[in-house]
């Protein structure tokens, strides 16, 4: 079985409204991406709410075209594009947040997407708690998962959290294993 | 004896969170602050919305009149200090918003300026007489037109006219009592200099108000935060924590404010 189909079966046990961090490295990233936006959002006809903090949302999207991944469904909240001096012009499919610092600002733009585009569920993705993690110190980073996991829930939306296993600390794991529902390892290199 | 006013001490508590829970209330029509609110502002509140420059008074007080005239209550902002065509063509931004609304008068905006012009009160200081001859009129508008809900934007512009303390205080009192009467739910948008200490510019309004809805800025690492906080809202009982606000095209939303590491910047 590939990684992709791995992560996808994973994701169907879950109901929805459920979380899970997922643990990957470099080299099941880009299968991990194409299990969530394209396998798994298109067999259950979900919207991709994708909240980058790692790599700006237009290389996502350029990634995601050679992968072959239909992005019509998928649309960014990006954190990291303006710190860059990098933001393009705001619109739905781009939603630029001024820096990762500006955690309830993610949950707004996430809530806001979710209110307008309330014709299908979806799963939001935030790739990934590592970088989120070198902006806000572990302590508010905890209680914004927290808060917005829970408020997920109330979307019935799934939520996946990213975490690359050559950066992750105890404390991180703990923290996830806490957060969400449940958690799975792509495989890989640990650090 | 003693066991009697126990006893009626409890029943003048349930009859109080009777009258709370009973009363009627003019929901905002954003959705978190209707929850923070317990359901909405009590009718015929004077609410002061108070907060410094680019806090969203102005587009909170807009929302709050369109979703009432979406709803079916009629709805008048006067304006101090905007004209109003320059309003409406921001609001146009915003998704909720139709312009019918103001074709069809359910939602109506007033030039203040317009108003001195016609009471001949074109002058940079009111008399007591003329803070009469303005609470009047003002009331005179929402009983004739049938308005529901009012925001004056903003009373420190007003306030400013006015020469003393108490001919503030005769004319918030005098305004708030009228339109309470006439259960019209009012939003006073107050002015606030970031670095001022009270809930408003004379510290009158604050008082006599019976409601403070506080907006603001907060720094986090250089990111200044949105904010809102109802301090005191007569009528209900209701949240008094701080939420971090966000102007989408789809509206005000709320978000509760992240407890770690923030500098009050107002």
């Amino acid at each position: 079985m590939s990684v992709s189909s791995n992560i996808v079966d994973k994701l169907s046990e879950l109901p929805p409204a459920s979380s899970l961090a997922l643990y990957v490295d470099v080299n099941t990233y880009f299968d991990a991406l194409r299990a969530i936006v394209d396998i798994f959002a298109t067999k259950n006809d979900l919207y991709v709410f994708y909240i980058s903090s790692t790599i700006p949302s237009k290389n996502i999207v350029g990634l995601l075209e050679i992968l072959g991944v239909d992005t019509s469904r998928v649309f960014f909240v990006d954190t990291i594009s303006h710190l860059m001096a990098n933001a393009g012009e705001m619109s739905d499919k781009f939603l630029y947040i001024e820096s990762p610092t500006m955690l309830e600002n993610v949950m707004l733009k996430i809530e806001y997407l979710l209110r307008k585009y309330n014709d299908k569920k979806a799963i939001v993705v935030l790739d990934s708690v590592n970088s989120m993690a070198i902006h806000n110190d572990l302590k508010i980073l905890s209680e914004f998962l927290h808060i917005f996991v829970t408020s997920l829930r109330s979307w019935e939306s799934y939520m996946v959290i990213i975490s690359m296993k050559e950066q992750n600390s105890e404390e991180m794991m703990n923290m996830l294993n806490l957060i969400c529902d449940d958690a799975y390892d792509a495989g890989g290199e640990e650090k | 004896m003693k066991y009697w006013l126990r006893k009626l001490d409890i029943w003048l508590r349930i009859y109080y969170f009777v009258m709370i829970a009973t009363r009627e209330r003019c929901k905002t029509g954003i959705e978190e602050l209707d929850s923070i609110l317990n359901g909405g502002i009590p009718r015929g509140n004077t609410v002061l919305v108070t907060g410094s420059c680019g806090t969203g008074k102005t587009t909170l007080s807009l929302e709050f009149l369109t979703r009432g005239a979406l709803m079916g209550e009629r709805s008048m902002y006067i304006s101090v200090t905007e004209v109003p065509e320059k309003l409406i063509e921001n609001m146009s931004t915003y998704e909720f918003f139709d312009k019918n609304l103001v074709k069809e008068k359910k939602l109506i905006f007033v030039d203040l300026q317009e108003i001195y012009v016609k009471l001949g009160l074109e002058k940079l200081e009111f008399t007591l007489e003329d803070v009469n001859i303005l609470v009047e009129q003002i009331i005179k508008m929402v009983k004739e037109l049938g308005i529901k809900r009012l925001v004056i934007d903003s009373i420190t512009s007003i306030c400013y006219r006015l020469t003393s303390r108490e001919q503030i205080r005769e004319f918030i009192l005098q305004l708030g009592k009228a339109l309470s009467d006439m259960g019209c739910t009012t939003l006073l948008v107050s002015e606030l200099l970031p670095s001022a200490a009270g809930y408003s510019q004379y510290g009158v309004e604050e008082a006599i108000a019976d409601g403070i809805i506080l907006m603001g800025n907060l720094e986090r690492r250089g990111d200044l935060l949105r904010t809102i906080q109802v301090i005191k809202m007569r009528g209900t009982t209701h949240s008094r924590a701080k939420y971090v606000l966000d102007l989408t095209p789809i509206g005000i939303l709320l978000a509760p404010l992240l407890k770690g590491g923030s500098v009050e910047v107002r």
